[in-house]
């Protein structure tokens, strides 16, 4: 191929996703841009549509945010991101094996419909569902499972502790469809002929599982996983809405570093100052990526 | 096939870049109003104002989150409206924000003078009006006849506690409130003479005052259940669990529904200060955007003008039960009779003004932070006092 008519496919190339790249700069790169142009302004109330650039300041007065409460924030964003992506990975792993099992052949479809119906519902209903339908103290079911019972009302969300784990179990059957639907898929691409001469091998389903199953899944999962964990990282609504909201707040005093900068910065109506915390959480989280890239790449 | 699947993508971009809402391009005796209110508010205002103003083509638009909007379009000649009916807590921001026109740009102050004082200065912002108030309202005792009649209505905040006591038991409550909400739990900090934070944007959440009202609240919510969010509170009055209640002018409709015989009292009175329990109140009124002011000021003027008339306040108060911002809306019999709007304005009259101050936003996301804290989560009062107060100048100091 000469020298031309590779750079007119190239052109022809740029030029069929320029659409997209369009696409993806307005509403990607734009707003990222924006933000930090705001965060070198002084945006806020009293200068509203007539603010200026204040240079670095707002980066100054930033990083007195980053104090102990934000670095307890900081480790329980990492819990909560541990916990949710392992219970995660090993509940969606349990049930696609389950819905590839020759077992319920038949009923497949069935349950994977019903069981993509918690992404099917907007995660805003679903959390308030939760809250007031299971959680809450007078009428949720929990507390009238536990009367019946003979027990105490309990306040499943006013400790640290059960507030996390119902954030959890919340958070988990949010995120858990997407997670089944990718180890489905994956399942299902693995090549039956690993299993039979693992079978031949004399392997039993635990190391086939182990040797087979695992390290095939690994390369179609990743991206996938890596995904969850950015997105479970900035989590804000369940939290937000299940133990902080103004006016239903529960007692627990849980933040993940999201919630913090809100409940420190946003509420001000200082945008420029906002936008410095935003750019320095989204920093953070470039900075996170590089080194689960590296790894991805060492493990690869 | 493909062409068209094209030419829809094609579309789709265009509308997505452009941008499809709908603009404010309307000619100069056009008004479009933005509010967040209910359908029969706005049908008495639009009745009023095709009836007294038929040339000016006036539209009620609903948003549901009208203060974000405004803030983000409030200067944009395309997209403002020229108008907005909300509530008077928010017109400080605006103000700062510099959207906003005073109301004396249109009417002068001397034909304000017939307005209820506590709605002027309510509307009033760093000297100037910016608000025409329509109506206002404040939170009521209430209560279930099924369970207590009108002699054992409390006088007395003692009295309430004593029956708190003898009826909160087989899951039923002598008394409920959204203990751990700062609008509602702002009514006993009032009562002993203090309030989150001074006219003047100081935080006041160390005051002894305050840690007072925080201690002898505790006791009441020590009764209630561990719940403060809207639903449950008013799903426990509804259901015939609750006895007794402080609610809003908007959840009465729900009560009448529901078929429960309500009565409406007095706020109880705190035994050691003397002074009752007092909510804050709140104005609702239209507000004029400046981007428009100066090219619609003869139809804005018409509308506002229109808006002052008593008998909008006598519409309002017979088909809403709202309590007029007027004060000759009063002398019409069926306002006078009508108790639920003759108790509002009485409340009212002892409540406190909202504050209309920018600082109000993070204030009240401390307040809420401190109520949560003591009656929730069990932690001192003092030490959750000065924490409060140590976040609040830190949030106030970050807004600038």
């Amino acid at each position: 191929m000469n020298k031309k008519n590779l750079r007119k496919k190239t052109l022809i190339a740029y030029a069929a996703s320029a659409p997209a790249l369009i696409l993806i700069a307005s509403i990607v790169v734009f707003p990222i841009i924006y933000t930090l142009y705001i965060s070198l302004t002084n945006m806020n109330t009293y200068h509203w549509f007539n603010y200026e650039i204040i240079g670095l300041k707002n980066y100054q007065r930033a990083l007195t945010v980053f104090d102990s409460g934000f670095f307890s924030a900081l480790l329980t964003t990492i819990l909560w991101t541990v916990v949710n992506i392992v219970i995660q990975l090993i509940i969606a792993f349990i049930v696609a094996n389950l819905l590839n099992s020759p077992l319920i052949k038949h009923q497949k479809r069935l349950y994977e419909t019903i069981l993509m119906f918690p992404w099917a519902m907007p995660g805003y209903v679903s959390i308030l569902l939760w809250k007031t339908g299971m959680f809450n103290t007078q009428f949720g079911l929990l507390n009238n499972w536990v009367q019946k019972l003979g027990f105490e009302s309990q306040r499943w969300l006013s400790s640290d502790v059960s507030a996390f784990i119902c954030c959890t179990v919340v958070n988990l059957w949010l995120a858990l469809p997407f997670m089944i639907m990718i180890m489905d898929g994956g399942l299902k691409s693995i090549d039956k002929c690993l299993y039979e001469s693992a079978t031949i091998d004399g392997a039993g389903k635990f190391k086939q599982a182990m040797v087979v199953t695992i390290p095939c899944l690994k390369p179609i999962i990743g991206p996938s996983v890596v995904i969850t964990i950015f997105t479970t990282f900035k989590t804000f609504d369940v939290i937000y809405l299940m133990v902080l909201q103004t006016g239903a707040q529960t007692g627990a005093h849980i933040q993940t570093i999201i919630t913090y900068a809100y409940e420190n910065a946003f509420i001000t109506n200082n945008y420029g100052y906002s936008s410095a915390i935003s750019i320095i959480i989204f920093i953070m989280l470039i900075a996170f990526s590089f080194v689960t890239s590296r790894r991805k790449n060492d493990d690869a | 096939m493909k062409k068209y699947k094209s030419l829809i993508i094609l579309l789709m971009v265009v509308f997505v870049l452009t941008g499809c809402g709908k603009k404010n391009t309307s000619s100069s005796q056009s008004i479009v109003i933005w509010h967040d209110k209910e359908d029969a508010v706005i049908k008495v205002l639009e009745k009023h104002l095709k009836e007294t103003v038929p040339e000016v083509e006036v539209t009620f638009e609903k948003k549901t989150g009208l203060t974000e909007s405004l803030k983000l379009v409030g200067n944009d000649p395309s997209s403002a409206p020229d108008m907005y009916l909300f509530a008077h807590d928010k017109l400080g921001v605006y103000a700062e924000m510099g959207i906003l026109s005073p109301l004396t740009d249109f009417i002068t102050k001397e034909e304000l003078s017939d307005y209820i004082p506590l709605t002027l200065s309510s509307a009033t912002y760093k000297g100037e009006i910016y608000q025409l108030p329509l109506y206002f309202e404040t939170l009521l005792f209430v209560y279930n006849k099924k369970y207590m009649s009108d002699e054992e209505v409390p006088k007395t905040t003692e009295e309430l506690y004593k029956y708190m006591v003898s009826k909160t038991k087989y899951g039923h409550y002598g008394f409920v409130e959204q203990h751990s909400t700062p609008y509602y739990a702002v009514g006993w900090v009032h009562a002993f003479g203090s309030d989150y934070i001074s006219s003047d944007g100081v935080p006041l959440f160390d005051t002894e005052e305050m840690k007072e009202a925080l201690s002898y609240h505790k006791k009441f919510v020590s009764l209630m259940p561990g719940e403060t969010e809207y639903a449950t509170v008013n799903t426990l009055f509804l259901e015939g669990m609750a006895h007794t209640s402080i609610v809003g002018p908007w959840f009465v409709p729900s009560i009448k529904d529901k078929g429960i015989d309500v009565g409406f009292a007095q706020m109880p009175v705190v035994d050691s200060t003397g002074e009752p329990i007092s909510p804050y109140c709140g104005v609702q009124g239209v507000h004029v955007i400046k981007v428009h002011a100066e090219e619609k000021k003869e139809a804005i003027t018409k509308v506002l003008k229109a808006l002052m008339s008593p008998q909008v306040g006598v519409d309002l108060a017979l088909s809403t039960g709202a309590a007029p911002s007027r004060l000759s809306s009063y002398e019409n019999e069926e306002v006078k009779n009508n108790t639920l709007v003759m108790l509002m304005r009485q409340t009212a009259e002892s409540a406190a003004p909202m504050p209309n101050i920018p600082e109000l936003d993070p204030i009240f996301v401390v307040a809420g932070n401190l109520l949560t804290d003591i009656n929730m989560s069990g932690m001192d009062i003092d030490e959750a006092a000065e924490k409060a107060q140590k976040k609040a100048l830190e949030l106030i100091g970050n807004m600038r």
